[in-house]
């Protein structure tokens, strides 16, 4: 462990973790997000943390949503700049435009907000819907059980990724393996995924290059930022959030918004007798079970709710933390269904708020939709056991659910 | 009833126009369009609930 800063007061210091503390490590049939809340709501509104990145890296842990608002929505004070994908490579280069600053960031979004806008989004449910539809109807013609990650949530969210940058279906299962190696493997595993999918966006673009189609990868080739064309690495950095951020964040939503109805067979029934009520369940689960923890770095010292940051230091705001600050959410830890003034963090504050975050909803709430009008009343698999997780994405898997009559 | 605009607030989170597409519009880059809007009284219940729905606070209710 490193030194802790001088200017860190030893009272807020915190030996939580989300990466190593007793349910954000793999945990049968646990609750991540409960357990962080609960561990990190007892405490100051912004703790200290030795172990805040799985590169053992110290951090303040922004707690409260007033707190994180502020931090998130200052893009100056905080910095985004990080090198979180090409660290894995041995290079240092951000995502475009997650890692990105202002005044450069705004140039990327209004890109990008456009191929992703609500309406926009509106636009690409048909396909949405098929897919599911598809997946689901394949899961009952194989019998009365399924494994929700492998068997769905991944194969959907990676095929609507897939049709969204122009790929063919047939290298999907491929996709899903290297998405699983980036996020939650070992470090070697890492840097072999990351060199297969950098060679595969390369030879996507030098494709769209020669053979123009009406895709995200032809778009982004002919589009101007800057007043100028992308350079080939900014194509590069540009596709590749894309692809880790379509993936890992809607599986696991999807996966928690399933481990939930299993274990609450009542909110089960009543969603799936009152289809109507999923579009603002989906609001409370995306609450609820919030999987992310943007990062920042401090820019200049700055003082927030009476703590002092310095220059260099890391900000981390875990969002299924704020989403459970009884400040901003009466009765946090009761998942409402129902709930209204739903204010959750759950695709982050400010400028850097998910780009995705309009085609997610729609994968979602698509996503329950079709599978509780498909499959009969379901439970966890007897004599199986889920696995949750925290860490930089929350998760769960081996999430089996079994409708045999 | 009135719903000022914060426009620089927005960051395109559209729970405004998810919850009340008729009351609140959106750029095609999915911001809420600059300008206040005078609310008429029979909308004033959908209006006040999509201006609490928004994230950054970015429009506030004036009577």
């Amino acid at each position: 462990m490193e030194r802790l800063p001088e200017h860190v007061p030893p009272e807020l210091v915190t030996s939580f973790s989300l990466y190593s503390s007793p349910e954000m490590v793999p945990t049968p049939m646990g609750d991540p997000q409960a357990a962080a809340a609960k561990a990190l709501l007892a405490g100051p509104p912004i703790v200290y943390t030795p172990l805040a990145t799985r590169d053992g890296v110290g951090a303040w842990v922004v707690t409260r949503a007033e707190d994180q608002r502020r931090v998130l929505q200052d893009g100056v004070t905080f910095s985004s700049f990080r090198n979180t994908f090409s660290a894995a490579i041995g290079e240092s280069w951000p995502l475009i435009p997650l890692e990105i600053d202002p005044p450069d960031h705004s140039a990327w979004r209004s890109l990008l907000n456009p191929l992703l806008s609500p309406r926009r989004v509106v636009a690409l449910e048909g396909q949405v819907r098929a897919r599911a539809v598809e997946l689901i109807e394949g899961i009952k013609a194989r019998g009365t059980d399924c494994d929700v990650m492998t068997d769905f949530a991944f194969p959907f969210a990676v095929n609507i990724f897939l049709q969204f940058l122009g790929i063919p279906d047939d290298r999907l299962m491929e996709f899903v393996g290297w998405a699983n190696d980036m996020l939650h493997s070992t470090p070697e595993a890492r840097t072999a995924a990351a060199h297969k999918v950098l060679g595969f966006l390369d030879d996507l673009a030098e494709l769209r290059r020669r053979e123009p189609a009406d895709d995200f990868m032809t778009f982004v080739l002919n589009a101007d930022i800057f007043g100028r064309k992308m350079t080939p690495h900014e194509v590069r950095a540009m596709s590749i959030l894309l692809f880790i951020g379509g993936l890992d964040t809607v599986a696991a939503a999807i996966g928690f918004d399933l481990y939930h109805l299993a274990r609450f067979p009542e909110d089960q029934k009543d969603l799936r007798e009152n289809p109507q009520k999923i579009l603002l369940a989906a609001e409370e689960f995306l609450r609820a079970y919030a999987t992310i923890t943007p990062l920042r770095t401090v820019t200049a010292d700055v003082e927030v709710n009476g703590v002092l940051m310095k220059k260099g230091d890391i900000v981390s705001c875990p969002s299924m933390v704020a989403n459970r600050d009884p400040m901003e959410f009466p009765n946090p830890d009761k998942i409402d269904l129902q709930r209204e003034d739903n204010r959750h963090t759950a695709f982050a504050y400010g400028p850097h708020r998910c780009l995705g975050s309009h085609l997610a909803r729609r994968e979602i709430v698509v996503g329950l939709e079709e599978f509780l009008a498909r499959i009969p009343d379901f439970r966890i698999k007897p004599g199986t056991t889920p696995m949750s997780f925290g860490g930089y994405v929350f998760g769960v898997e081996n999430l089996i659910l079994d409708w045999a009559a | 009833m009135k719903i000022i605009v914060h426009r620089e607030r927005c960051q395109g989170h559209a729970r405004c126009w998810a919850l009340a597409p008729d009351i609140y519009d959106l750029d095609d880059e999915g911001f809420v369009v600059p300008g206040d809007i005078d609310v008429k009284p029979q909308d004033e219940d959908r209006a006040w609930r999509a201006a609490k729905s928004c994230p950054e606070r970015a429009l506030t209710v004036e009577k």
